[in-house]
């Protein structure tokens, strides 16, 4: 097992055995502690100190269900502190498969150039080929990817960064290939492409040919533990074939959130949105039976999904359009933009995916840039036309490609939807109370992955009367929630597996028989939900000594003093809890 | 009194709507009648609604109706969601809701702290 290391000053690379404190780690808690360990919290993101990171989960390449994550870490241009970003890929196991745990790109070239890391096995040991990649560069991802399939073959798998990395835009993920080899699996927030980009790697091709495979260390409890997993999965209405997710993808929650009076609308100036059925989950799905002739489900993002929430939209003429429309993307760019056009919001995913960029940030940008006056809401050619200005670098494109927390600056506009700089996802913490006080205190900024939750029993439920307690409890809530979601992000499974496991108890069973079976360790799930925390604590002492302190933990000002329609409620809570979310980790 | 009636999904068509995106119809119910009363009027059986929301307020979930007796007032919202649709509990947690429906929240030993309340049911028989 080893850690990868590849050199950009000097394209050299070098493969080190990994060191046993490293060894039960895995996705972002192996990014997060190498970014710990390793670099310095006060450095320029973009700077030749920062690395970049990436680590298939601990038990990524297996035949557990639904684990094909790879975790990407560095120090985010966008927010300044540490960052992890979770992407499914078939490229996260192939990396597993070759014996390779962490990949770390670090340094940085002279020159103006972009290059290109192929990694294939010589006389089984991973072996890196550096090559020039101009060729690629300043152009459309969806026509790029073909052309490194034709060059290296449809058997491997493609990590890159749009024209937002190349031009250092804090607004800028890396993509990564889906089933049909398309660059649309994003570790999109953060601007982790920016922090490629600035070592001048374009893309990074890995070919598993000949990997050595994943050990497990004990078959016996690892299949155990599978099986329980496999049978949560199969068996709960939200993750089973033909359930909600695969149905009607995580886009059926814009209907829920708009009658809870939730949908942020218009750059978080109400909770419902008019249009809001015309662009949900369960209008793409009709609407693409009524384009196709038939019943469409979802398919699998990355091999060995049981859930597949992957979601396409299909043109007029029966043809596919784009895939995916998350929830988060058809959001920001449709009721977070007035915007109610279904095939509209598909285009402007489409150029999200081509130009390298994080759909929310890019959305809620785009809002921010509408509330100000740039154009109107419910523009949507205007907002197409934005998205290519941002793609290809004008002086308006650069500034947009700055992400939401930068233009509402450059407007003055105090209205600012963002924590330590990062766009906030579709759920107004002003009606939905509880995500608020994660959105505030999270290492990563606003982030709606950073507080899934598992196991009641687990946790400490509150039920006390007295309101200063129960205030206190939904601290205690938030703080258990970032655990368990650091501990999930770490193995490897797809967050979603949460919905299932949450109410299947043999679900997380199955999920720790899995963790000890790949390591033959004997660790409790209290044990493991104690490694999430230690994991949090890493990225929260990386934040401190980065600047981002307490007083980061807070949610936008505007929130504490525009009540949201229809609820026309304000956020209410004191700092405290915000405080006490970390204050007691 | 006139109740607004959002259906969603293949809920659409106890609306009348061919199409399973949505519905939107205004009922006509007797004062003091419930949503029990309501769904009679529609001719929609309880066990076929998942998620409810009466003005944006939480009232039902899969496994979970304590909305039954509801009482509904003039001008009331009440929007009925399909058995796929579904509100993770992270992505709900403290959002408004129905006073029965909190109140069966705390009646639960897991204080409500599920994504759905079904799944139990399937579970152990």
């Amino acid at each position: 097992m080893w850690i990868l290391r590849l050199n950009m000053t000097d394209h050299s690379y070098k493969l080190e055995d990994i060191l046993e404190r490293y060894k039960h780690l895995g996705g972002r808690g192996l990014t997060s502690t190498l970014i710990y360990d390793e670099v310095d919290p006060q450095c320029h993101p973009l700077g030749p100190a920062n690395k970049l990171v990436f680590a298939p989960g601990m038990i990524t390449g297996t035949s557990a269900p639904t684990s094909a994550r790879v975790s990407v870490g560095a120090k985010s241009p966008l927010t300044g502190g540490i960052k992890e970003s979770n992407a499914g890929s078939g490229w996260a196991p192939a990396l597993a498969r070759m014996g390779i745990r962490a990949l770390v790109v670090e340094g940085q070239p002279e020159g103006e150039g972009f290059w290109m890391a192929h990694i294939a096995m010589v006389d089984g040991k991973p072996q890196v080929a550096f090559m020039p990649a101009d060729e690629y560069t300043g152009r459309d991802l969806y026509e790029v990817y073909p052309e490194i399939y034709a060059r290296f073959g449809n058997k491997v798998h493609v990590a890159a960064i749009g024209t937002a990395g190349e031009f250092g835009y804090p607004n800028s993920g890396v993509a990564f290939n889906d089933m049909k080899r398309n660059p649309t699996r994003y570790s999109g927030r953060g601007g982790l492409g920016s922090v490629m980009g600035s070592k001048r790697l374009k893309a990074i091709v890995i070919d598993p040919t000949d990997g050595p495979g994943v050990h497990i260390a004990d078959e016996g409890l690892f299949k155990q533990g599978q099986a329980k997993m496999r049978e949560a999965l199969m068996e709960h209405a939200i993750t089973k074939p033909k359930g909600g997710l695969n149905s009607y993808g995580t886009a059926i929650l814009i209907n829920i959130l708009n009658e809870a009076g939730g949908l942020p609308t218009r750059s978080f100036s109400a909770g419902r949105f008019e249009g809001a059925a015309d662009v949900a989950g369960e209008a793409i799905f009709e609407t693409n039976k009524e384009r196709t002739g038939k019943e469409v489900y979802n398919h699998a993002c990355s091999p060995g999904c049981i859930i597949q929430c992957s979601n396409t939209l299909y043109d007029k003429d029966g043809k596919e359009a784009v895939s995916c429309i998350e929830y988060e993307s058809d959001w920001a760019f449709g009721p977070n933009c007035g915007i109610s056009d279904l095939d509209a919001i598909g285009q402007l995913v489409t150029l999200c995916n081509a130009y390298g960029l994080d759909t929310i940030e890019a959305g809620v940008t785009i809002g921010v840039a509408m509330d100000s006056g740039m154009i109107p809401f419910g523009d949507a050619e205007g907002a197409i036309s934005l998205m290519h200005e941002i793609g290809k670098g004008t002086a308006r494109g650069r500034l947009l490609g700055m992400g939401a927390a930068n233009v509402a600056k450059a407007f003055g506009n105090p209205r600012s939807p963002t924590v330590k700089g990062q766009a906030m996802p579709a759920y107004d913490p002003r009606a939905v109370k509880g995500i608020g006080v994660t959105y505030a205190t999270t290492t990563m900024g606003a982030d709606h992955t950073a507080g899934y939750t598992i196991a009641p029993e687990i946790l400490s439920v509150g039920g006390a009367s007295d309101p200063l307690k129960a205030e206190k409890g939904k601290a205690d809530l938030s703080r258990a929630f970032q655990k368990t979601t650091a501990l999930i992000d770490s193995s490897g499974h797809c967050l979603f597996i949460a919905f299932a496991i949450l109410d299947i108890p043999s679900g997380f069973e199955g999920m720790v028989e899995e963790v000890n079976g790949m390591f033959g360790t004997n660790m409790t799930g209290d044990e493991l939900v104690e490694l999430g925390a230690e994991i949090l604590r890493r990225e929260r002492a990386f934040n401190e000594k980065a600047g981002l302190t307490k007083a980061h933990d807070r949610l936008p000002e505007f929130m504490h003093i525009e009540p949201l329609p229809p609820h026309n409620v304000v956020v209410g809570l004191p700092d405290e809890v915000y405080d006490a979310v970390y204050g007691e980790l | 009194m006139q109740i607004d009636v959002r259906l969603y999904g293949p809920l659409a068509r106890y609306g009348g709507s061919d199409r399973n995106i949505h519905a939107k119809v205004i009922v006509d119910l007797d004062a003091g009648q419930t949503i029990r009363d309501l769904l009679y009027a529609l001719d929609l059986p309880t066990e076929a609604r998942g998620i409810t929301f009466i003005n944006g307020n939480l009232s039902a979930m899969p496994g979970l109706q304590p909305d039954l007796d509801h009482k509904l007032q003039d001008g009331d919202r009440v929007a009925l969601f399909h058995e796929k649709s579904m509100w993770p509990f992270q992505y709900r947690h403290d959002v408004a809701a129905t006073g029965e429906f909190r109140e069966a929240l705390q009646a639960r030993e897991d204080g409500g702290l599920q994504s759905r309340y079904d799944q139990d049911a399937a579970k152990r028989p």
